[in-house]
């Protein structure tokens, strides 16, 4: 007896050896696929939502099994980057532009080759283009955002403000006479300190038409990028923003604005869900972006999946997940979850019919996206992070210099 | 003249000690390995990281030479960050252990209720440190803070400020809260040396008529130095090394004028991607951190008996 034991014992480490050796991933005893699917949280629902779909996917493909690991923003490059060099890297991922430049060095499936054509044939094309590589796609849009002004409804009233503004010179006129009414009640909201800054920053350079380059190189230091920062520097010397806009964080800045002590701030598509769930009483509405002379641009972020290559064995799985998480309903909640708007066509109706979402759908022809693309942006947004707030003490284009020099320092 | 037997017992010794580290090592290695391996290898590896080139992805592309060197002391915020990082260790160590040698002098008194005061005193030690600082954090907020308000309330100031959003008042601030937390080790690393001073000594100060306070500066306090060695060096090593506190309370001012060395090779990592910068920067941070500890133990001789 005992020796019977002894050998299922070796029996059964030697299938458990064998397995580890074939990379634990591809053909088992049933011709099973194993996938690892990565995915970042954006909240406290995401988890619940890929444990939820992960299941209805396996319950319809009992031959496919998916390994789930959810991370959080803060870790994620991290994690990835450890598991690429050990050549680990997950099946699926989902992420920022960051994803689709792993295309570059030809880690990745192209789109048309991890989802359906109908499923490519359904995202709205500009989404798809908006992290292309020299022409090239290989992400498929998940969430999409744009930024738009959310203001005071009640502050515009007693300030006597008829309007949202849609300039530059407006907003500061606008943003003067709320800050004028006094009791801690500030005009606009400009947060530049790390969390984001490079949002802010952005949605301005946009405004005066600036970009931030392309694939290839990053350029920070242009004249339309100094005129919009001369000109935030003009509103914080001008008092229309709140106090020490250099060291504030968005999430802390925009609780302000919920709490009802600020005029105007910028703001993505949660913030609506966050609004109602904080202070339903705020009277508030939203506008598009200020820009320098009124024609609509404002910052777009899409995210992004993307299939890894690796063998290329498991391409009809990836497949077949990814055009099911597309199906509308799937995807549709996911969307709903996390109050992004959704980047299918189909999706978009869905949500087109809810009235919160207009604004920002609205703004899409006129978004801009970062050129995350370039793996450099991500040095240059960490100096727009830790450098940009300092257009409160520096004058503009000494502190854009500063910024450009680290952008190319870090090549 | 040579005496043939001196040598034998010598050398005998000489392997019984032998003998005995060898029979010691089982006992020793599990102690050995966790060092070697959480506190050599990762400094080692720090060490040779500084002179390799490294991507921005973590990718090693050889060898660098003293180029991280170069680059750390080619930044042109780096005298402010080190003057900065002189005032936060000397002005944080200094101030914890006088506030630490009143404390632990008015703890070493018995007074009901002493236990419930000297639990009090370990809270801020037993607390997360990031959980301390993010409490001040909102605490100063100038929209909502508690302690802004106290302020504007009580008419100390006529309108909120915004002490974390300027690099001076946030800098201090986060000086302030280093004491706070640094204060319940010190006291009682010194409560405990308080202890050690025998009762007989102060009578025999009494009976030879010795004021309150020469008791204390001639008799008591040369007797606290082993302790106050024990607790200075500890807290400058402690202080030196302090992320969470200014990351935390200073961590959204722009540019680096409230940075130490140590908050400073945080943001070349995460900032600028720069992993070999930040080690030659790490590595420098060790050194000054010895050399400062060898000039204490040389100038201050704190370990020289009484």
């Amino acid at each position: 007896m005992r020796r019977v034991i002894k050998a299922a014992a070796i029996a059964t480490a030697a299938t458990l050896g064998l397995v580890a050796c074939g990379g634990g991933s591809d053909s088992g005893a049933g011709g099973n696929t194993e996938l690892e699917l990565m995915v970042p949280s954006y909240g406290d629902k995401t988890k619940p939502y890929w444990e939820d779909l992960v299941k209805a996917f396996e319950a319809k493909n009992p031959t496919i099994k998916v390994k789930l690991e959810v991370q959080s923003w803060d870790d994620i490059y991290k994690v990835l980057d450890t598991k690429i060099q050990g050549q680990k890297a997950p099946d699926i991922l989902e992420l920022d532009s960051a994803g689709p430049a792993y295309g570059k060095e030809g880690l990745l499936f192209k789109a048309d080759e991890i989802v359906s054509p109908a499923t490519l044939a359904d995202v709205v094309p500009a989404f798809v283009q908006s992290a292309a590589i020299d022409g090239t796609a290989y992400g498929v849009p998940t969430v999409a955002s744009t930024r738009a002004l959310f203001y005071n409804k009640e502050l515009f009233a007693k300030a006597g403000i008829a309007a949202p503004p849609k300039t530059w010179d407006e907003l500061l006129d606008s943003a003067k006479k709320i800050s004028a009414l006094g009791d801690g009640v500030s005009g606009y909201g400009m947060p530049l300190g790390n969390e984001e800054a490079q949002g802010e920053t952005s949605i301005w350079a946009y405004g005066a038409g600036a970009s931030w380059g392309d694939g290839s190189k990053i350029t920070v230091d242009t004249p339309q990028a100094t005129e919009a920062l001369t000109f935030m520097k003009k509103m914080i010397d001008e008092k229309a923003t709140q106090a020490d806009p250099g060291a504030t964080n968005r999430t802390p800045l925009i609780n302000v604005f919920i709490q009802g002590k600020i005029g105007m701030i910028t703001g993505l598509p949660p913030v609506v869900g966050q609004i109602k769930e904080k202070n339903p009483a705020l009277q508030w509405a939203i506008a598009p972006s200020p820009t320098k002379d009124g024609k609509p641009a404002t910052l777009g972020v899409a995210d992004y999946f993307v299939g890894f290559k690796k063998d290329g064995k498991k391409q009809e799985a990836i497949r077949k997940f990814l055009d099911f998480f597309y199906e509308k309903d799937n995807y549709v909640k996911f969307n709903d979850n996390e109050g992004f708007i959704p980047a299918t066509k189909s999706g978009g109706e869905a949500a087109a019919a809810k009235p919160e979402l207009k604004e920002f759908i609205d703004a899409l022809p006129g978004a801009k996206f970062y050129p995350a693309t370039n793996p450099a942006w991500s040095t240059a947004s960490g100096a727009f992070k830790q450098l940009v707030g300092q257009i409160q003490t520096k004058p503009a284009p000494d502190v854009l210099k500063e910024i450009q020099a680290k952008v190319d320092a870090g090549g | 003249m040579i005496d043939p037997t001196a040598a034998p017992p010598k050398a005998r010794r000489r392997k019984v000690t032998r003998e005995s580290t060898l029979q010691a090592l089982p006992w020793l290695a599990p102690a050995l390995l966790l060092i070697g391996g959480v506190v050599v290898y990762p400094a080692g590896y720090m060490f040779y990281t500084s002179f390799r080139d490294i991507s921005r992805f973590g990718t090693d592309l050889g060898w660098a030479g003293w180029d991280n060197y170069g680059k750390v002391f080619a930044l042109g915020h780096l005298p402010r960050v080190f003057l900065n990082t002189a005032v936060w260790v000397v002005g944080v160590v200094l101030i914890s252990v006088l506030v630490s040698l009143v404390l632990a002098q008015f703890l070493n008194k018995t007074f009901p209720g002493r236990t419930v005061v000297r639990l009090a005193v370990i809270v801020p030690w037993a607390a997360s440190v990031v959980m301390t600082s993010t409490i001040f954090v909102y605490g100063l907020d100038p929209f909502y803070g508690v302690i802004n308000q106290f302020l504007v309330d009580t008419g100390v100031m006529a309108q909120p400020y915004g002490f974390l959003k300027n690099p001076v008042s946030g800098f201090l601030s986060s000086a302030a809260v280093a004491v706070f937390v640094s204060v319940p080790f010190t006291t009682f690393v010194i409560l405990a040396g308080l202890q050690t001073v025998p009762g007989d000594v102060l009578e025999a100060a009494q009976i030879d008529g010795a004021t309150k306070a020469q008791t204390y500066w001639r008799v008591v306090f040369p007797m606290l130095r082993p302790a106050l060695a024990v607790a200075a060096l500890i807290n400058v090593i402690n202080v030196f090394n302090s992320l969470p506190i200014l990351r935390t309370m200073t961590g959204a001012i722009p540019g680096y004028d409230a940075d130490t060395t140590t908050t400073l090779t945080f943001k070349i990592i995460q900032g600028d991607r720069q992993i070999d910068t930040a080690s030659a920067l790490s590595v420098i941070n060790f050194l000054v951190v010895l050399i400062v500890i060898a000039f204490y133990l040389r100038i201050v001789r704190p370990m020289r008996e009484v």
